[in-house]
């Protein structure tokens, strides 16, 4: 059998996330290629219908990263984005996609080897937990 | 200050006619918002009443329960109208109401809101075949459902949302009609919740009454009685839909006609998501996605829809039922969103329609909280 290679999708804040990935990179640092960055001016602008959309799509683990609390470019997109996964972590396991598929991580800027340790980690996880239930029923 | 609406004629609904027949012609009043049976059908719809007259065809309380008019209230007082309403209102339309409020989609600066001890509802369908059996019956009606003995309607079951509801007592309101405990020979209980209320309810010169003796009692029965049945029902439909797989099998008769949405009275989008370009898919999409699976189902996006109106507006549920009945599939929605509702209230401890001063959930936020929402601990 094929090892089970998943797909992570994050959304990651230009100002912080996204800019540590680039640091990481700068860096010659590497992270798994499972997980897809989707670079997103802040992560209050992450509806939850894209986290909804990403996993009935087949997505195996969804990740929402941004700025440290306070030091957000906007200077509360972080906190909305907070409850806006608190919610989706209410709703999403009731239909059996486990809290631990969503997550949440502060990671600022100048965080380029934490940024690479907690997406191989994040991807580890995935990987323990096996495929989500939706890539298992593509025609759904 | 508590006061009697006494029965005209030994009818309770035409002593309630004559209660809201002196409010109406009362200067400060200038229209009744209340159920109206229309053109000498069977059919009861919300109406704007200005002339007393009209009131005759009125019918305060009665199984029919179309929509909720929270909407329709919001229609009336989301600007100055330089008129006074009196609005009467069950207590899953206050509540839903009150959410209006917090959202800036009505006010009650112009309103007399009144509540009821709910008289329960029927389904639509169930109401036509109920009024078609006994039509006009709007005293053996009130007789029966705030007797002891009121789980059934000549055979018909209550709407699944009127017996899993756990408030359905008036709150919010300026002035209440109690009707639950109370001796109905004796005529029915109205009472003043607020300064605006009590000037209304003073200048009408009712006789005294006293705090009904069963009242409470019958609330604890209900309350008691009503959350045993929700508990059971939120444990069936949670298990009937606990994965992607099963609630698609559930939605899977839904035609996306987004009835429930457009019944909800706290969907509170101006313009819904899904009817925008960004549901308006080029065909390619839709052969790129029946390549990629195999086959789709169209309309396309029913689960998602549904999702996303659960992440909208779940904390927000006032539990009245209306989606299932406005399905025209019979799926019954109304179960699945009072179980994620029921989720989404206690994470957030929100509880719709009861203080207008708490605020919606998604409007605000605080520094230090739901910490451990962050971060890559394991839970499971």
């Amino acid at each position: 059998m094929e090892p089970f290679e998943p797909v992570i999708i994050a959304f990651v804040c230009n100002w912080c996330t996204y800019t540590a990935a680039d640091l990481a990179g700068t860096s010659r640092l590497s992270y798994p290629t499972n997980i897809r960055l989707i670079r997103v001016m802040c992560t209050g602008m992450v509806d939850p219908q894209y986290v909804i959309k990403a996993f009935l799509e087949g997505a195996d683990g969804v990740l929402i990263s941004g700025c440290h609390p306070g030091d957000c470019h906007y200077i509360n997109g972080n906190y909305k984005a907070r409850r806006r996964i608190k919610l989706l972590k209410e709703i999403l396991p009731r239909f059996g996609i486990e809290k631990d598929r969503l997550r949440l991580t502060w990671i600022g800027a100048s965080d380029g080897i934490e940024f690479a340790e907690i997406m191989t980690q994040i991807n580890d996880q995935i990987i323990e937990m096996g495929p989500s239930q939706t890539r298992l029923n593509k025609a759904i | 200050m508590m006061t009697k609406i006494e029965r005209e004629d030994n009818s309770s609904a035409k002593g309630l006619q004559q209660f809201f027949k002196q409010l109406l012609e009362m200067q400060e009043i200038d229209a009744l918002f209340l159920p109206v049976r229309l053109n000498a059908s069977t059919s009861i719809m919300p109406s704007l009443v200005t002339d007393p007259a009209q009131l005759e065809n009125a019918v305060p309380l009665s199984p029919s329960f179309p929509l909720n008019s929270a909407r329709m209230v919001s229609r009336l007082s989301y600007k100055a109208s330089g008129r006074k309403t009196a609005v009467l209102l069950r207590p899953c339309e206050t509540r839903a109401f009150i959410e209006l409020i917090k959202l800036k989609q009505g006010s009650r600066q112009e309103l007399i809101l009144i509540g009821m001890d709910c008289p329960k509802a029927l389904t639509s369908s169930d109401y036509a075949a109920y009024a078609k059996q006994a039509p006009l019956a709007d005293d053996a009606y009130i007789e029966t459902v705030f007797s002891d003995n009121n789980d059934t309607l000549n055979g018909f079951e209550f709407s699944s949302a009127c017996n899993t509801c756990e408030h359905p007592f008036p709150v919010n309101t300026d002035i209440n009609i109690l009707l639950h405990g109370v001796d109905l020979s004796d005529g029915m209980v109205v009472t003043a919740e607020t300064e605006a209320g009590q000037q209304v309810l003073g200048r009408l010169n009712l006789p005294e009454a006293t705090a009904p003796a069963r009242r409470e009692e019958r609330i604890q029965q209900i309350k008691e009685g009503n959350s045993t049945a929700n508990t059971a029902m939120i444990e069936d439909i949670t298990d009937r839909t606990d994965s992607i797989v099963k609630l698609n099998a559930f939605f899977d008769r839904c035609i996306n006609c987004y009835n429930c949405r457009n019944m909800c009275p706290v969907c509170y989008c101006k313009e819904c998501v899904f009817n925008t370009d960004v549901f308006h898919h080029q065909p390619v999409q839709y052969h790129q996605w029946a390549e990629k699976k195999g086959s789709i189902k169209l309309p396309t996006d029913t689960t998602f829809y549904h999702l996303t109106r659960m992440a909208h507006m779940s904390h927000a549920c006032v539990g009245c039922g209306q989606c299932s009945n406005a399905c025209p599939s019979d799926i019954n929605v109304f179960q699945l969103f009072k179980s994620v509702a029921r989720l989404t209230q206690a994470a957030f401890e929100y509880s719709p329609g009861t203080d207008e001063n708490e605020s919606p959930p998604l409007s605000v936020f605080y520094e230090r909280e739901f910490e451990n929402t962050v971060g890559i601990a394991r839970e499971e």
